[in-house]
């Protein structure tokens, strides 16, 4: 079976859960968080840097999520829907956390990969993600680790496509700077 | 992010994006869940365009005219003494789709709640239908086995397809249509009820 077929399949098995849980079915919704808690859970984390936010917003995510279940079209991505919640909530759990200033750059940045000269620790590229101010690291993890495009990545996050391409940009300058490397 | 992973990665693709959360948060979400909808109005379904084989539509529509059937046979036939009947529905442990089924109805066959409910019905059932006047008696068996037909049928039509999600959906609502109407017969021939 090819990854295509594989996705296919995953994708009507979700929309058959995805209706019953639409129509009051809780167990149907707990395998729908079965399959997505953990990027739910990964992309939270990201944007709170806070293990305990993290799990208040993927609880809030998925709680939200069955509220909005009978407006969901059932043919766009599950997984998108809910990581544009788990921003969401995320982004203004932040907000409530810690206020902090969001850099507002409106400059275009350069496109490009992101693969690393050299490789590097996987808990060595966290740090260094970790430590990126919180804008660009959103927009980082969105477009470079969970392959959003920049204007979704824009959508999600409320901001205007050009900024987002500029928080890349500054987020790119910052790793190299941190991991003192080159990424291409 | 708290990660001490030692592997080294080329790209910022390859770190994880999937981080399981240190403890199961189902509970909590479906203990609000099931807050919220005890003071919330129940959810509409949502409307989603079907294709199903036509055998299949017909199946599920035999079955739901069944259903009516023992509903209608156990309301309209005065409840008499009778005799027993055998009865494929009567099975304490209803079949279990194999492997190649789908994990849904795997799921709802091996939930202890139904598996409990379905016993304690399945467990009376040949006595209340002993209870019947044989007229009533004969139509609920025979809806009953339609049913469980209905259900090996589908099973079997789900080991050939088992991504078919309206394959799934339909066993699923068997399996209620079943659950409904050996509750019809039970709540029908209560004592006192009278039918």
């Amino acid at each position: 079976m090819s990854y295509a077929q594989a996705d296919d399949r995953r994708v009507d098995w979700e929309g058959a859960l995805v209706q019953r849980a639409g129509a009051g079915d809780t167990r149907a919704f707990e395998r729908l968080y079965r399959e997505h808690a953990g990027r739910v859970y990964g992309l939270c984390l990201r944007i709170t840097r806070d293990a305990q936010l993290a799990e208040d917003c993927t609880q809030e995510t998925f709680i939200n999520a069955w509220r909005a279940l009978a407006q969901f079209q059932t043919r766009s991505s599950l997984a998108t829907w809910l990581h544009r919640i788990a921003v969401n909530v995320s982004l203004g759990k932040r907000r409530k956390a810690t206020p902090v200033e969001e850099a507002d750059e409106d400059e275009e940045g350069p496109q490009g990969g992101w693969s690393l000269e050299t490789p590097v620790e996987v808990a060595e590229l966290e740090a260094a993600i970790d430590a990126l101010p919180d804008g660009a690291r959103d927009v980082l993890v969105l477009n470079a680790l969970y392959g959003y495009s920049h204007g979704e990545a824009a959508q999600m996050l409320g901001i205007a496509e050009g900024t987002c391409k500029a928080q890349l940009h500054r987020a790119r300058k910052l790793l190299r700077k941190r991991l003192n490397m080159e990424l291409n | 992010m708290g990660t001490h992973e030692q592997r080294k990665v080329g790209s910022l693709r390859e770190l994880p994006t999937s981080i399981e959360p240190p403890r199961d948060l189902w509970p909590q979400i479906q203990a609000r869940l099931a807050a919220e909808e005890a003071g919330a109005p129940e959810l509409e379904p949502v409307a989603r365009p079907r294709r199903v084989p036509l055998r299949y539509m017909a199946l599920a529509a035999m079955v739901a005219c069944l259903t009516v059937g023992v509903w209608i046979g156990r309301d309209l036939v005065p409840l008499r003494g009778g005799t027993s009947v055998p009865l494929s529905a009567a099975n304490p442990h209803p079949s279990v789709p194999g492997e190649a089924g789908s994990a849904v109805d795997a799921a709802y066959v091996s939930d202890p709640r139904y598996q409990r409910q379905r016993a304690q019905l399945v467990a009376n059932l040949q006595a209340r239908l002993d209870a019947m006047p044989p007229a009533a008696r004969d139509k609920v068996a025979a809806s009953l086995a339609t049913i469980e037909k209905a259900k090996q049928d589908l099973e079997r039509a789900l080991g050939k397809d088992p991504s078919n999600a309206l394959l799934q959906e339909l066993l699923i609502n068997t399996y209620q249509d079943e659950m409904r109407a050996l509750a019809d017969v039970h709540e029908a021939s209560d004592p006192g009820r009278g039918i």
